[in-house]
């Protein structure tokens, strides 16, 4: 027996009852480094006191403790571990021997203490921490836990990995734990690669399939940590965790953000239609309703609507624009554009909503360029969206708007806006998220400006899609804010197109405008180019007056002069061809129909013919007169030929063309229509209109299946 | 097209003997629109057809003037002052206002004048006094067109 205790692969110690060493393994005279001479025969606690690391010999107070504890329970106690001479940790597990009541020998296990895991409450009396962890470790059910060799064989099963993978211990001691991955995984050589990260960093967490004996496969969430035993890789732990569960829920989650964003850019791309198109109906029909006759509060309410309706619409368009552009699906078309007539028909139109203590200051320089290559409208919408803030921004003071030219290449002009103004300025910590969508810096619950906040970072994304920048910085001068931003221009082709320009960028309501200022000598060089294509209807009963009215604007250029001498034959011919007339010179007093009747009945056959009227009434309220009847402007008798030339200027190279709005409400309507049925109907609609010039009005929904194709000639069609 | 303002010169110095018979700025309008200033293919026939219009609608005064109508004579006034008033003949305009005027039986500062005779007196004085001026300006016109 003496043997069998001597050779023991165990470091045993024997004691007497009273704690005296008896006999000693060899193991552990080898590992403790002493011969037998140096302990057998001494008491326990003189041998630890020499062979305790010498800082700290109180733990053998931990061994002599549990010794007395074992002995008075009558059964094994381990103790907490204490540092030995050689830097090693080792727990002393303590079992007495009882012969009946008496105590005859005291066996000491010593054993390096395994992990980092500390002595505390696991450890049942009577348990040895090592059993405590085995049993913990083999019990738990939810989760894997396993050790691998060095190779990744796998060493050790406990419950939760037979439940999780469906492997009874004995079948699964020994194979290479890849056994569990897809077949995707092995391709790319997967779990040789997790061990190689392992040894690396000294663990890896993975998340992904895994596969069951049953060839079932769960999202398992696996650790895998290095084990190293003195320095030495001994091997791996893994524990994994079925998260399928989770994995289905979240996947749940995601369908259902991925269906809430879709039904959003569904719903946005919806809106275009479902909102634009009844707000355009409600401006219209408030500006149909302006111009019949109305009481002075009538007129105020109206004007109300029409201008909430503007607003209304402005905001919906904006956040349009911003789900267009933040989508990135927002293009800019190229035309001619007039830098000098956009900056200064803003500026006029935003001079209206400014506070009677600002004013503006307008400073374009001499060298830009008449007109260049661009996309006008989004131009003027930066434009107006940065006058905007600054007029909507500013008390008192002035808003100065200065455009200039930053660079010229062979190619391009890049043309510098800038707008100071003396305005509430901004914070500096609010500057940097100023082009931020949604972002104002007015969040006070008093909050004094309207707005969607989107504004600027739509003008954002309109300049660079300019091939421009925009910024902000404070005014240097005083409170304030200067906003600038550039655009790249291509320099104009052809002289031709600068025509079509001065149709398109002009205001409308611009009856009560003044007056072109250009030299009159180039406006009658201009106005004669234009005249030859234009047809005009002079209206007088006076052969002498039709005379000369026929010779001055023969000089002119015209060509196309139809005559009527009274009303009535002046509103024949109109409403025989409502559109056949560029415009209307008409006479007032006059036989059997006078002018101010006839134009009110042009006016109610619902013709917008430009009509001037011509009178040698001079009395203040004549020409209120004339517009209250329909007319649009007045020449007074004897006609002056330069007024006359300035007024035909006006009204035909300036304005607007009213058939092109007729044309663009008729095919708004016509597209209005499509909107009533449902968007699953496969839609092939080819809109035919012939003059080039109405074609960029009309709104076209290539989502809708609706092509414009220009024709000159009326075709039979199939419509699908 | 030539400058408006280039011939104003010459013209002007033709027309200097029009006195206070013709408005020159609206006349030199009138002869500007002519091709050629020998010619005066535009302006010739075009003041040959006033002064017939003017004695058509004489003639037609004379007529309501006896019948004693108003409104006919505010019309008839409202009418060649059209034309005089584009060709710039002042003092025929100017009668015409008056007879359009009290065609309407006002006076010529618009205030009303009640009495239909007063009015048909003064419009008959001023139709006596548009007839010498528009025959005194025929002459200086034939003078002036070579007729």
């Amino acid at each position: 027996m003496d043997l069998v205790f001597d050779c023991s692969p165990l470091p045993l110690l024997l004691l007497t009852p009273s704690c005296c060493i008896a006999r000693a393994s060899h193991r552990f005279l080898t590992d403790w480094a002493v011969a037998a001479d140096d302990c057998i025969g001494l008491q326990l606690h003189t041998f630890l006191e020499n062979q305790l690391h010498p800082t700290n010999i109180y733990p053998a107070r931990h061994i002599i403790a549990a010794i007395d504890d074992a002995i008075s329970s009558r059964s094994e106690r381990t103790s907490k571990a204490v540092p030995t001479r050689n830097r090693r940790s080792c727990r002393a597990r303590v079992i007495p021997v009882f012969k009946y009541d008496q105590l005859i020998a005291i066996n000491i296990e010593w054993h390096d203490r395994p992990a980092e895991f500390l002595e505390g409450e696991l450890v049942r009396p009577g348990l040895s921490t090592d059993e405590a962890f085995r049993i913990l470790v083999q019990a738990l059910k939810d989760y894997a836990i396993f050790l691998l060799d060095t190779k990744g064989h796998i060493a050790t099963w406990n419950t939760g990995a037979q439940l999780l993978k469906g492997y009874t211990r004995d079948e699964i001691i020994g194979k290479h734990f890849s056994v569990f991955y897809g077949k995707d995984d092995l391709e790319i050589k997967k779990p040789e690669k997790e061990l190689d990260i392992c040894l690396r960093e000294g663990r890896v967490e993975d998340e992904g399939w895994r596969y069951k004996k049953d060839g079932t496969r769960f999202w398992a969430n696996v650790i895998i940590t290095a084990i190293y035993k003195d320095g030495v890789h001994v091997g791996f732990g893994k524990v994994t965790r079925d998260l399928t569960e989770r994995k289905a829920s979240e996947s749940r989650l995601i369908a259902a953000y991925e269906e809430s964003e879709k039904l959003k850019s569904d719903f946005l791309a919806n809106m275009s239609h479902e909102i634009r198109t009844p707000m355009h109906g409600m401006l219209s029909a408030c500006h149909l309703l302006q111009d019949t006759e109305l009481t002075a509060r009538q007129k105020d309410i109206i004007g109300i609507m029409d201008e909430s309706g503007q607003v209304l619409l402005q905001v919906i368009n904006d956040i349009l624009d911003y789900s267009k552009l933040a989508s990135g699906s927002f293009s800019v078309t190229s035309d001619v554009v007039g830098i000098t007539s956009i900056i200064t028909s803003v500026v006029r139109s935003a001079q209206t909503t400014l506070k009677p203590a600002v004013h503006f200051e307008l400073f374009l320089a001499p060298n830009l360029p008449k007109s260049v290559q661009g996309d006008p409208l989004r131009y003027r919408q930066v434009v107006q969206n940065v006058i905007g803030n600054a007029a909507k921004f500013t008390d008192k003071g002035s808003i100065r708007v200065r455009v200039s030219l930053q660079a010229v290449d062979l190619e391009s002009f890049t043309v510098l806006t800038e707008v100071t103004d003396t305005g509430i300025g901004i914070p500096e910590d609010a500057a940097a998220i100023l082009f931020t969508p949604f972002t104002q810096f007015d969040v006070t619950t008093t909050k004094r400006y309207k707005g969607t906040g989107l504004g600027l970072s739509i003008a954002k994304s309109l300049v660079e899609l300019m091939g421009g920048r925009i910024g902000y910085r404070p005014n240097p001068e005083r409170q304030g804010s200067v906003f600038w931003f550039t655009c790249r221009f291509k320099k104009i082709k052809s002289l031709g197109q600068i025509q079509d320009w001065k149709h398109d960028s002009t205001p409308r309501d611009g009856s009560l405008m003044a007056l072109p200022n250009t030299d009159i000598r180039d406006l009658q060089a201009e106005l004669s180019q234009a005249a030859s294509s234009k047809t005009l209807l002079l209206v007088e009963d006076n052969v002498i007056n039709q005379k000369v009215m026929l010779g001055m604007l023969r000089s002119l250029g015209f060509k196309n002069i139809d005559l009527a001498s009274d009303g009535i034959e002046a509103v024949n011919i109109v409403t025989r061809k409502p559109v056949g007339y560029d415009l209307v010179l008409m006479d007032i007093n006059m036989p059997v129909l006078d002018g101010h009747e006839a134009s009110a009945r042009i006016r109610r056959a619902g013709i917008n013919v430009p009509i001037v009227a011509m009178t040698a009434y001079a009395l203040k309220g004549d020409r209120e007169r004339c517009l209250e009847h329909g007319m649009n402007d007045y020449v007074p008798k004897p006609v002056d030929k330069k007024y006359l030339i300035k007024t035909l200027a006006k009204w035909i190279l300036l304005m607007r063309d009213y058939r092109k709005d007729e044309s663009e409400n008729a095919w708004r309507l016509a597209l209005a229509l499509l909107d009533y049925l449902p968007t699953s109907m496969n839609l092939s609609i080819l809109l035919c209109e012939s003059t080039a010039g109405y074609q960029t009005g009309i709104p076209i929904s290539p989502e809708r299946g609706v092509r414009l194709n220009s024709v000159q000639t009326c075709q039979k069609r199939h419509c699908r | 097209m030539a400058g408006l303002n280039d011939r104003d010169d010459d013209i002007s110095a033709a027309m200097g003997e029009f006195g206070d018979h013709v408005d020159n700025a609206i006349f030199s309008q009138i002869l500007e629109m002519d091709d050629s200033e020998s010619e005066r293919d535009f302006s010739a026939p075009l003041v040959q057809n006033f002064f017939e219009q003017a004695t058509e609608t004489f003639q037609k005064m004379d007529n309501a003037l006896v019948d004693k109508n108003l409104q006919e004579l505010s019309s008839l006034g409202h009418f060649l002052k059209g034309s005089s008033a584009t060709l710039g003949f002042s003092k025929i305009r100017d009668s015409c206002q008056i007879i359009q005027q009290y065609g309407h039986q006002l006076n010529v500062d618009g205030t009303p004048e009640e009495d239909e005779s007063v009015c048909l007196e003064k419009i008959s004085a001023a139709i006596d006094r548009v007839k010498v001026d528009t025959s005194e300006l025929e002459k200086l016109m034939e003078d002036f067109f070579g007729w």
